[in-house]
């Protein structure tokens, strides 16, 4: 009972991250209709913000996620009216190659600038743990945990509860009507794309903590991500939380029961592609 | 005037003429750090060698890119365009098997200054200008059971191996596996992804074997999850040992690294005639001093290949390879010389386990630990996780 407690228990955690990383790809399928496969690599961005101010300055990385979230809000904005506005009309076999070539170039140039090795931030907290009922979990993960909540409780007040947010997602329902009720359809846009690239941006710090800061850090987590936001419906926003839960707990429980399930980690999340498709192609059958 | 000319003249000429002018290409993953220290340390030697006088070397640096898709073309602008005879190079054991084709195609002198993986001896067995300086994979496995044979004798008794899945982790992990528990060691082998940074799960369900040792063999960016997450789940292992190729940046400033022990070739604290000049030249060169033993590795390659063409008197890479498989010099490791591998697969191998040496992360850097007599520390064991 103490090992499905503690399996649970690590599942939910890493599900913090996992709803923060999707979120961002959410809002950037479901708003600007556009499948970013440089996400991981806004995250990677931030993942080096975090780590160049702790060297540098030696800021706390909890200290940065701000200046993290503004800068990668700004890079999504400016990124959004180079890059993601031009091909908006074209077909999505050509914006997919775009954001696609985005990712590797943004790879390749922290490769250049950093090179392929891993750094690691060390805050005090690294290693703290919480003990609790003969349970225990890690101050961080925990910690990651409640801001991604916070962090995405905010983020559905405001689409949920604000003019503003309401009018994101008229444009994610319809991309012509709010145009006629004076909604600036661009404008809409260019929040949304920025906001996707600052929740990556927050992600990355997290994960200089949790994990490292290197030039391939976000992709394992943006391969996560897709799979959350396909059995969540792609664009639903309000689905990301429990897939990112689902996916999670079945990780944990794959790892912790099945023999050598270590190995099987991975393949959760293909399995989960396959599946939600698989049921969704049956159901509209 | 015109006779201290003629004297100049002739004296220049006759120089040039005792000098042996050696165009060596370098192959080598420089955006890494391994990759970046092993050419520091092999333009350390060139420049060394060049100082005698007697030898010209001239280097032509490639980038390798750590992948096979990179590192052939390379070569072969290597050989073709910049036609050189001698390669220097080889350190990623993926990228050297990947090379072995076109390495047999062009002929160079090839000196190997990493590949540990059997499969490369294999690769290279039939070919004479493979001179591997690295010790093997063989030799890596057997310095380690040596210290778990001293683990053992301590006390130890469980050891839990999580393995990444990838051909690095997972290529022998039975034999290993065998090995120990024939030390009488009781083992319990897990499997996981190298980068997922999700271990938590895993070592929660090993918290019931109870390990003494915790052995990990992945990659740099498991260093930090499994040493963040093994006190996360209070697994309270006696000994927590990582076999990556290379450790995050940083990670000796991070003070979860501390007791964390592996193993390496070389550390700046190595207490040889050899090692205590490298550590100056390179300092002075280089304003610091690395703990990545490419780097001296690098450094007894261009010093070797410019004693064996000082020798040789020439620049043709056959008579230089005659003479390297000679060779007998005191170096940062310890005393190097070329003999046939243990397997007989390749003939000219250079070091073996008697290299390298166990570390321990204490106090914000790495310090043998072991063997006894090369110990700059003892053992902190057990460790406190």
């Amino acid at each position: 009972m103490e090992l499905l407690l503690q399996t649970l228990i690590n599942g939910v955690l890493a599900a913090g991250i996992y709803a923060l990383v999707a979120s961002g790809l959410a809002l950037a399928v479901g708003v600007v209709g556009i499948v970013n496969f440089a996400h991981g690599e806004f995250t990677m961005l931030g993942a080096f913000i975090a780590y160049l101010l702790f060297v540098g300055s030696g800021l706390d990385p909890l200290v940065s996620l701000g200046l993290a979230a503004l800068v990668l809000f700004l890079v999504g904005s400016l990124t959004y009216y180079g890059l993601i506005r031009p091909v908006l009309g074209a077909p999505e076999l050509n914006q997919m190659l775009l954001t696609f070539g985005l990712s590797v170039a943004l790879q390749n140039l922290a490769l250049l600038l950093f090179g392929a090795n891993t750094r690691v931030v060390s805050p005090p907290y690294q290693g703290s743990t919480i003990h609790l009922l003969g349970l225990s979990f890690g101050v961080v993960p925990f910690a990651s945990f409640v801001l991604s909540v916070v962090l995405l409780g905010g983020l559905y007040w405001f689409l949920g509860r604000t003019r503003l947010g309401l009018a994101v997602r008229a444009v994610a329902q319809n991309r012509l009507a709010p145009g006629l009720l004076g909604i600036e359809k661009e404008r809409i846009y260019l929040l949304a794309f920025g906001l996707s690239a600052a929740l990556a941006g927050v992600a990355g710090v997290m994960l200089s903590v949790i994990l490292y800061a290197s030039p391939t850090v976000g992709f394992a987590y943006t391969l996560k991500a897709f799979a959350i936001i396909v059995m969540a419906g792609l664009g639903n926003l309000g689905g990301v939380v429990p897939a990112a839960v689902a996916l999670a707990l079945a990780e944990a429980l794959v790892s912790t029961y099945l023999p050598g399930g270590g190995g099987w980690v991975e393949a959760v999340f293909f399995l989960v592609i396959f599946a939600t498709l698989t049921w969704r192609s049956w159901r509209a059958a | 005037m015109k006779k201290l000319w003629v004297v100049l003249v002739t004296l220049l000429a006759g120089l040039s003429l005792a000098q042996t002018t050696l165009r060596v290409g370098v192959l080598l993953p420089i955006s890494t750090v391994a990759g970046k220290a092993a050419l520091n340390g092999v333009q350390l030697g060139a420049e060394q060698v060049n100082a005698s006088g007697k030898v010209r070397m001239e280097l032509v640096v490639v980038d390798d890119g750590n992948a096979p898709a990179t590192a052939v073309p390379a070569l072969t602008k290597l050989m073709t365009v910049d036609r050189v005879d001698i390669v220097i190079g080889g350190l990623a054991s993926g990228v050297t098997f990947a090379l072995s084709g076109p390495v047999k195609q062009y002929q160079p002198l090839f000196l190997c200054i990493g590949a540990a993986s059997s499969v490369v001896e294999q690769a290279f067995s039939d070919y004479g200008r493979f001179f591997h300086y690295h010790p093997w994979d063989y030799h890596n496995v057997a310095a380690a059971l040596e210290f778990f044979k001293y683990l053992y004798d301590n006390g130890a008794r469980r050891v839990a191996i999580l393995y990444e899945d990838g051909p690095f982790g997972s290529a022998g992990i039975q034999t290993y596996r065998q090995q120990l528990e024939r030390q009488g060691y009781t083992v319990q082998a897990e499997p996981f992804k190298s980068g997922s940074g999700s271990f938590t799960a895993i070592l929660t369900r090993l918290k019931a074997f109870r390990p003494d040792i915790l052995y990990w063999i992945g990659y740099d960016v498991d260093a930090l999850p499994i040493a963040a997450q093994t006190r996360q789940v209070g697994l309270e292992p006696k000994l927590i040992y990582g076999a990556p190729p290379a450790w995050p940046v940083g990670f000796e400033k991070n003070s979860l690294s501390n007791d964390i022990a592996g193993m390496t070739a070389w550390l700046p604290s190595v207490a040889n005639a050899e090692s205590r000049r490298f550590v100056t030249l390179y300092r002075r060169k280089f304003g610091e001093v690395t703990d990545e033993y490419m780097a001296p590795m690098g450094y007894v390659i261009a010093l070797s290949l410019g004693r064996a063409a000082e020798a040789a008197g020439s620049s043709d890479k056959d008579r230089i390879a005659a003479e390297l498989a000679k060779v007998q010099m005191d170096t940062p490791f310890g005393p190097l010389s070329f003999k046939p591998s243990d397997t007989g697969r390749t003939r000219y191998q250079g070091f073996n386990q008697s290299i390298w040496l166990q570390f321990q992360y204490l106090e914000g850097s790495r310090r043998p630990v072991f063997p006894p007599n090369r110990a700059a520390r003892p053992l902190r064991f057990p460790g406190n996780y």
